[in-house]
């Protein structure tokens, strides 16, 4: 089957634009064909096959080769979808939201170009993963410590720019992030914060410049290329203490919720801390089939039972104390003592769970920000191997806490899919991310997958939660959800997109902003 | 750039490290151990933990696997297959995906 192509352009056009491109980066380094096959979107959603399908894919070394692409693309009207590593999964991969675009894939610029020990940070290339940067500050015995998300494969620029979060202190990974090299669609280069001023040496230390703060501007958008980005790293703390504490009933997430708000803003709780849903933390070592045959949803029985057997509760609360330990036990007495009045709750350190694997013995590394795949294991569960992440934000209340659970998860199960969610604490708020594992496989769990969640999001806005993140094929759907007098926030984005790229070549469709040339043909 | 380095000196671990430089060789093993080994090296990785559910227990650990070919091991990392998703040819390129197919495929 010929590859698509986007609104606007033939064959003999995208030809040109691929031999240009070859040109620029060498011919290896575009893929088109059978070779672009490896850029779409591995768990789709959409049952239409073209629907965010790559043309092809290029795949330069550096900012300059950047510059060089966004000027063909420009003459040419190609559309370049930007990835850092492609592997943002939950959320569509290496995949365009408007079909027949090319994947402006920055795999290869991967160098990590510094490590600060002294002043905790680093500053990197779109292509470095966090396995690559934990290895590089393992082999040289540097005390810095990374912030990473569950998968260890991804970007550290990335997922940053798509606000992914982390479980340590420093788990806001976009607030980490200070200074960025941007490529404009023009073909410019620009420098934000004290990076714009020569000989400068705050690049990575101040985020804000002089004048207005534009990194924002450039994550989870379509206005410039990031080729190059500060991100801050934590100080090796001279204490650990992982912890786990388990809660028997569904209920008990009001209270716990209310507990952690107060722990938060004491900052008795330090790191960014996950309340995780007892599917979720079954499905990483398990099997639903070791469990349950029937179809839909497992029965409270069978919850019961996976409970007794892994030793974790309906709720499953992982933190951490970082310190000294004359800082760290001040800390966890206040933590215990906050959570012991909730009947049937249970404490653990690393060293009181026996079974391996164990769900905080794996914790205890992502809390200390070791890289690892470990969190896949959860595709495991029914084995359909699909998962999209709906990942609504809201207050941190107990009543908020149950009332997104009660939402989410009613219509999850009415669906015949498990709940397994997770409620991540940031400063003031709580992002509740529940992934849906699907059989991607399966036309029609497909489509009653899409109806779920397009019928979550409508749910989710009427009563005031919106996403901070989405699958590529929602991204419309969501920002039309941020809707406040009359769209105000949305047109604002559409202007500052035609100023920039007036040719709309830089990923049209991100997150709900299309380009004038393409904000009709480009929407499905 | 290098206002930054002159800085900071002996504390700035190193500059314009590319990892891994797409262009080295590796070796079969040192490609597996880069890309594959987080899901498929240990007992509890995930993709060990499919291939348990799906195959069995014999067939579980890439490694110990005496029936895969370069063609199934090429086409499998390039396009996924259920919960492994496809690795791009920018990042495993094809000089690498050929060695680890190779290495995969040895006991045949």
């Amino acid at each position: 089957m010929a590859e698509p192509l986007p609104p606007g352009l033939d064959n003999e056009r995208m030809a040109g634009a691929l031999d240009r491109f070859r040109r620029i980066v060498g011919q290896e380094w575009v893929f088109a064909g059978e070779r672009a096959a490896s850029y779409y979107d591995p768990y789709t959603i959409a049952n239409d096959p073209n629907a965010h399908k790559a043309h092809a894919a290029v795949a330069p070394a550096s900012t300059e080769q950047v510059q060089e692409l966004v000027k063909v693309a420009n003459e040419h009207l190609v559309p370049l979808w930007t990835v850092s590593r492609g592997k943002n999964f939950a959320y569509g991969g290496a995949a365009p939201v408007l079909t027949g675009s090319v994947v402006l894939d920055l795999s290869r610029m991967n160098r990590i170009i510094e490590v600060n020990e002294q002043f905790g940070y680093a500053l990197v290339e779109p292509g470095v993963s966090y396995f690559d940067l934990y290895k590089y500050i393992q082999d040289r015995g540097l005390k810095l410590w990374l912030d990473v998300p569950d998968p260890g494969w991804g970007s550290v620029m990335g997922n940053a720019l798509d606000h992914g979060v982390g479980y340590t202190p420093y788990g806001d990974h976009f607030g980490m992030q200070c200074g960025m090299e941007v490529v404009l669609a023009s073909g410019e280069v620009v420098r934000t914060g004290m990076g714009a001023m020569p000989g400068n040496n705050t690049w990575q230390l101040f985020k804000y410049g002089f004048g207005p703060y534009v990194d924002g501007m450039f994550s989870q958008s379509n206005f410039g290329v990031v080729t190059k980005m500060g991100i801050w790293l934590m100080r090796e703390p001279p204490g650990f203490r992982p912890y786990l504490i388990t809660f028997p009933r569904e209920e008990d997430i009001e209270p716990v919720v209310e507990m952690v708000r107060s722990l938060r803003l004491n900052n008795v709780l330090q790191n960014a801390a996950t309340i995780r849903s007892l599917v979720l933390d079954a499905a990483l070592f398990s099997t639903k089939s070791q469990y349950y045959s029937g179809a839909g949803p497992i029965p409270d029985s069978v919850a019961r039972q996976i409970m007794a057997d892994q030793e974790i509760g309906m709720w499953n609360f992982c933190g951490a104390l970082y310190g000294p330990p004359a800082i760290t036990d001040v800390l966890w007495a206040a933590t215990r003592d906050a959570f012991a009045s909730i009947p049937g709750v249970r404490f653990y350190f690393p060293e009181d769970r026996k079974r391996r694997p164990d769900i905080l013995i794996h914790r205890s590394d992502t809390m200390r920000g070791i890289p690892k795949l470990t969190e896949f294991g959860f595709l495991n569960w029914n084995g359909g191997g699909g998962h999209v992440g709906f990942s609504p934000v809201s207050p941190i209340t107990g009543k908020d806490a149950i009332k997104q659970y009660r939402m989410v998860s009613g219509r999850v199960r009415e669906a015949g899919f498990d709940y397994m969610g997770l409620m991540a604490v940031g400063f003031r708020e709580l992002h509740h991310v529940t992934v849906i594992v699907y059989d991607q496989a399966n036309p029609r769990e497909r489509e009653k997958l899409d109806q779920l969640f397009r019928l979550m999001v409508r749910e989710a806005a009427a009563e005031g939660y919106g996403e901070y993140r989405t699958h590529i094929h929602y991204m419309d759907t969501i920002a039309n959800t941020y809707s406040w007098n009359n769209h105000a926030l949305l047109r604002m984005h559409q202007t500052i997109k035609d100023a920039l790229d007036p040719n709309g070549i830089l990923s049209p469709g991100k997150s709900g902003i299309w380009p004038k040339r393409l904000r009709e043909a480009g929407k499905r | 750039m290098n206002h930054q380095v002159l800085r900071s000196g002996l504390v700035s671990a190193l500059v314009a490290l590319a990892i891994p430089a797409t262009g080295a060789e590796m070796t079969g093993k040192e490609v597996f151990e880069h890309y594959c080994s987080a899901c498929h090296g240990a007992a509890d990785g995930p993709g060990t933990m499919q291939l348990a559910r799906t195959r069995g227990k014999e067939q579980a650990l890439l490694v110990e696997r005496n029936n895969l070919t370069t063609d199934y091991i090429e086409f499998v990392v390039r396009h996924g297959l259920r919960s492994m998703p496809p690795f791009v040819p920018s990042d495993l390129t094809d000089a690498r995906l050929q060695a680890l197919a190779a290495f995969l495929a040895k006991s045949r």
